[in-house]
């Protein structure tokens, strides 16, 4: 039996990258960290506050992220909404996940591309 | 605002650059509350809902870390490699160095063997020391300044050489060198310092007797010479000849012949180095320490002999 460590680590690594991806995708409509971090619980994705926030800044530096103040509401939110190449990105990345899914589906069934 | 949440943001922005620290203030403080107000809608209680929040998002430091996408490592896999190499090749040979200069000019400043031993090692300690804080300051410093270092790739030519082959290894010939020109220099060099003082008034006293200077003396040394260079060829051939085994065993023989001839006869020690210590003026004790030197010297031409010749040997089966 393979040890509770080991396991989590390697759901870590292959976990890491997708938390971009969805992202990416998920603030196609604007959101504020922490409804963020709901939604994405919500649709499987267990990220941590402390590595989403930081997460959200740095893609904004890259500026695959356009970000925006809401001061309307009962606090001032900071609204990230993802931007054009934002968007571009996102695509290169699906088409990466789909070629990599498509890849070991092909494995597993021992299909020669 | 609690005291807890407004602790938690200056620990966390102590350390974030100033610029953006204002955002990143007022961005995680409506985080903060968020998650507290999403915890007690549930019914929790605030005090209790902060506390677990904060534990969520963990060490300040660690947190402002991700924020200002700082290192947390002295010396990252960039740079590892590199470091671990440099102070591996510095320290295998300048601490020694060093340590064997600064001894070597203590023992001419007069001092008495243990003193310079002393200080030889001491210097030693701390230009080990010393070394090792430089070099891992440095490639701290270009790991945090991200500083592109053009170290040149690593390539196939690297390839240390097969060692498997070979009955001689550089370690091995570089050890025996080694030892073969300390011998060398000391030879002539303990006349003027021997690291033996006379108890009267602390004047050198040669060990072997000064007579030798202009006899046997020079043909010791040149034997000991001509085995560096046998040393140096028994590398290059990397296993053991026949004719390597004849030249080494006349080279033996060659130094201790005239050895234990000049033991026997009571010409090799110097007359007044035998006399400074008592202990070897009483009874046979001069005697004894003969024949152990004889025997010692004998058995180890006769080992170094026979292992060159069943090496060579096995070359051949």
């Amino acid at each position: 039996m393979v040890s509770d460590d080991v396991l989590r680590t390697h759901l870590q690594e292959l976990r890491r990258g997708t938390v971009v991806v969805a992202s990416l995708a998920a603030l196609r409509r604007p959101d504020y960290g922490y409804a963020l971090l709901q939604r994405l619980a919500e649709h499987g994705f267990a990220v941590d506050a402390n590595t989403l926030y930081p997460l959200l800044r740095r893609l904004e530096e890259q500026r695959l992220l356009t970000s925006e103040w809401n001061t309307e509401e009962s606090r001032p939110r900071k609204y990230y909404r993802t931007s054009d190449s934002g968007e571009s990105v996102l695509h290169r990345l699906l088409d990466d996940l789909a070629a990599v899914q498509t890849s070991m589906t092909g494995l597993i069934e021992g299909v020669d591309r | 605002m609690t005291s807890l949440t407004d602790r938690y943001l200056a620990a966390t922005l102590r350390t974030v650059p100033a610029p953006r620290r204002e955002e990143i203030a007022a961005e995680l403080r409506a985080s903060i509350e968020d998650m507290i107000d999403g915890r007690t809608s549930g019914g929790q209680d605030t005090a209790v809902a902060e506390r677990e929040v904060l534990t969520e998002l963990g060490n300040p430091a660690q947190l402002a870390a991700r924020y200002a996408d700082r290192r947390l490592q002295l010396i990252g896999p960039t740079y590892y490699l590199a470091w671990e190499r440099l102070l591996k090749l510095l320290l295998s040979f300048v601490p020694a160095t060093v340590g064997i200069l600064v001894g070597l000019l203590a023992a001419t400043d007069g001092e008495n063997v243990g003193g310079a031993v002393g200080e030889g090692i001491g210097t030693a300690f701390q230009v080990a020391v010393q070394i090792a804080f430089w070099a891992t300051l440095v490639f701290a410093v270009l790991e945090r300044t991200n500083a592109k270092l053009d170290l040149p790739e690593w390539s196939v030519d690297q390839l240390p050489e097969d060692q498997t082959g070979r009955q001689i290894t550089l370690t091995d010939a570089a050890a025996a060198i080694g030892w073969l020109v300390l011998v060398i220099a000391y030879l002539p060099m303990q006349h003027v310092r021997s690291f033996v003082t006379t108890t009267a008034d602390g004047d050198n006293l040669p060990i072997l007797d000064p007579a030798l200077r202009s006899s046997w003396l020079p043909f010791l040394i040149a034997v000991l010479i001509a085995t560096v260079g046998l040393e140096i060829a028994k590398y290059r051939a990397g296993r053991w000849t026949w004719p390597l085994v004849a030249v080494n065993a006349a080279l033996d023989l060659a130094f201790a012949v005239p050895v234990v001839w000049l033991l026997l006869t009571d010409r090799l020690l110097n007359p007044e180095f035998v006399a400074r210590f008592e202990w070897l003026g009483r009874g046979d004790n001069l005697d004894t320490v003969t024949t152990v030197a004889v025997a010692g010297t004998i058995l180890v031409v006769l080992w170094d002999v026979v292992d060159s010749v069943v090496k060579a040997y096995r070359n051949l089966h």
